[in-house]
């Protein structure tokens, strides 16, 4: 039934975030969410002030202890230099050792993992970081340092380094699972990953009205699970009416003449919804679910 | 149709004696007698998610994978009795973020970095031998044609070499110009040098070898071409050399960064031809998982391949005018070649399983 609470979620939240499906080696099936590219450039670009201030703390005394020495071309040196090391061992240290999330990707939520639900190894961590210097790093060192090569017309050296910068830089818009370079070649993914907090049965034993079959077989899973939804809302004026408005259209789809309380509207419809879940999760076990109001009653008979 | 006026499972008890029929719903039961293991379960996840999994107790470290395979179990069987939207969902990220705890990574960083030196580079490596053999060869014919070429006719050096990388050598150079100058230029100062080292490494060769590599997606044609080409650069300039009578004085000056950075060239072309090789036989599998397959080998050829410049770039920037012997050159030269050979050859051979 993964298909009707992501409906409901949909039914909710009006977006749909893009999901996938892994199998843990025990061999059941986890929904996953991928990062959106927001979230990544976010994380990325977290990382990325981390990183250019780390590599300014340790550049700064080196270029102190060269001094005058060096020309302009040199400093740009230690700077690719220095930055090269500090950059791959942040990303490498920080993907093993938080289990696949740098700090930008922790701020954000994001994880890295195995596109196919295996464990996220350390090569595969080391390839996709690696493969950063072959599909941006390098390249735009390059043509920092070659920056003298203008000599009018077209360089095609330039050229072909920006086209290849620029297809790396859309490779994750243009694949369905959003992945770079380095996630392409070392099988891994980028995921959204929340916390999700239990909250308490709405279940809880005692029911003061009771329903017939015929009035249960008036919904389906989805408008059960909105109805859930609907019930865990916390208190207040506006919830209070979106009950009291889904409570009269329930009673004229069951035909329930007898009048609800005010008061009574809460206590009406958590037992309506305790008697609609046992009824369809009976169903349901008899192989005879139901996905919504407008799903045909199976045509065992 | 049933014509019971009965709500379903619907049990006497005390509660429905008194006039309140009581529901016992199969999913609801489910969860009261699981829900302590989820809660304890919630809490160590959250525990290794904040500090790390070194910090949980040995009872701790015993119970996690117990209860991480109770939690997969109870989704598994919440999926088929349970309509609760609120359940479903925990568990099935509370599944997710225990998944994550129990397969991440389970060595530390140097730990991984030292297998991935001492295993899974070389034997990368050694399993693309037939590629490193098609790719040296390309190289090599690329050589004998620059030679050739520029033997009979030293006006081929302007159209095979690039003004950037000709650095004023050329047809017009003379036997002192090139023993001076270059061969055996002064050394330069450390600073120098080490800006030499930088300017050199994002140069002209690794953005040919990058080239190499990436376009092996190219059905490997550029790879080899790039290849030839590189080739022929350097069969150009040995022929120059030759014509000037300092054949042997231009290799040992050449083979003290040569053998290390021809190396990663050639490695990047075996790991462009490997990446060439699954897209166009792609064998049981769809092309882009093929890819993922077998990408990851040729990622680790790559990375071997980016290190080694790093080395060439040391190498050429500081040593080669350092060591103003010809002799002396060859030996480091062919010596650090050995050492790469034996790396990639014998390195972790029999700890494969």
């Amino acid at each position: 039934m993964t298909l009707v609470h992501e409906r409901t979620s949909q039914f909710f939240e009006g977006v749909r975030r893009t999901r996938r499906e892994i199998i843990t080696p025990e061999g059941v099936s986890i929904p996953v969410e991928l990062a959106d590219y927001g979230e990544r450039l976010s994380a990325f670009l977290i990382d990325w002030v981390i990183w250019v201030v780390a590599t300014i703390v340790i550049y700064l005394p080196i270029i102190f202890l060269i001094g005058k020495a060096g020309s302009i071309l040199i400093a740009v040196s230690i700077a690719l230099f220095v930055g090269f090391l500090i950059r791959n061992l942040y990303f490498v240290y920080f993907e093993i050792a938080w289990r696949g999330a740098t700090p930008g990707k922790r701020v954000v939520g994001l994880r890295v993992i195995d596109r196919h639900g295996g464990p996220l190894l350390p090569t595969s961590v080391i390839a996709r970081n690696l493969t950063r210097e072959v599909e941006m790093f390098l390249p735009l060192g390059i043509l920092m340092a070659g920056g003298r090569a203008a000599e009018g017309g077209v360089d095609w050296e330039q050229l072909t380094l920006a086209i290849w910068m620029l297809f790396f830089a859309v490779l994750p818009a243009i694949n369905r699972d959003r992945m770079r370079g380095g996630d392409l070649i070392a099988g891994t993914m980028v995921i959204a990953l929340s916390k999700r907090a239990l909250s308490s049965d709405l279940v809880d034993g005692a029911v003061h009205f009771s329903f017939t079959e015929q009035q249960l077989r008036a919904y389906g899973a989805f408008e059960l699970q909105v109805l859930e939804e609907l019930l865990r809302r916390p208190d207040s004026a506006e919830s209070l009416r979106v009950l009291n408005d889904v409570c009269d259209k329930i009673c004229r789809r069951i035909n329930w003449t007898a009048p609800v309380p005010p008061n009574q509207v809460a206590l009406f419809l958590r037992d309506f919804y305790t008697a609609e879940r046992a009824f369809l999760e009976r169903e349901q076990l008899y192989g005879k679910g139901r996905a919504d109001k407008y799903a045909q009653p199976n045509p065992t008979k | 149709m049933i014509e019971s006026m009965t709500v379903p499972d619907r049990r006497l008890s005390a509660a429905a004696i008194a006039g309140k029929p009581a529901l016992v719903l199969k999913s609801s039961e489910f969860r009261k007698g699981r829900e302590e293991g989820w809660r304890e379960l919630e809490t160590l996840v959250g525990h290794v998610e904040r500090r790390g999994v070194r910090l949980l107790s040995l009872y701790e470290l015993q119970r996690l994978p117990i209860l991480y395979r109770a939690a997969l179990s109870s989704l598994s069987v919440a999926r088929t009795i349970a309509l609760d939207r609120n359940l479903l969902l925990y568990l099935e990220n509370l599944a997710l973020r225990a998944f994550l705890v129990v397969y991440g990574p389970r060595i530390s960083p140097l730990e991984g970095m030292r297998t991935f030196f001492r295993l899974e580079l070389p034997s990368a490596v050694r399993a693309a031998r037939w590629h490193i053999v098609v790719a040296t060869l390309a190289l090599l014919v690329g050589v004998a044609a620059g030679f050739m070429l520029t033997l009979q006719d030293e006006a081929w050096l302007s159209s095979l070499i690039p003004s950037g990388l000709a650095g004023g050598r050329g047809a017009a150079s003379t036997r002192a110009d090139l023993y001076d100058k270059e061969l055996f230029a002064p050394s330069p100062s450390a600073v120098e040098a080490f800006g030499l080292f930088a300017n050199v490494l994002f140069s002209h060769n690794t953005l040919v070898g990058i080239m190499t590599f990436g376009l092996g997606l190219a059905a490997g044609i550029p790879t080899l071409m790039l290849n030839v080409y590189q080739g022929l650069t350097l069969g150009a300039f040995l022929a120059l050399h030759y014509n000037r009578d300092l054949t042997v004085d231009f290799l040992g000056w050449i083979s003290i960064h040569g053998t290390t950075e021809l190396g990663a060239l050639i490695l990047l072309a075996a790991g462009g031809l490997l990446i060439a090789e699954k897209i166009l036989f792609p064998g049981r599998y769809a092309r882009i998982d093929n890819l993922a397959l077998h990408g990851r080998q040729a990622a680790q050829i790559a990375v071997g391949a980016v290190l080694m410049l790093f080395v060439a770039a040391i190498l050429e920037g500081g040593l080669r005018q350092l060591v103003a012997s010809t002799p002396l050159r060859f030996g480091i030269g062919f010596g650090i070649g050995a050492l790469w050979i034996a790396y990639f050859s014998f390195c972790g051979r029999r700890a494969r399983p």
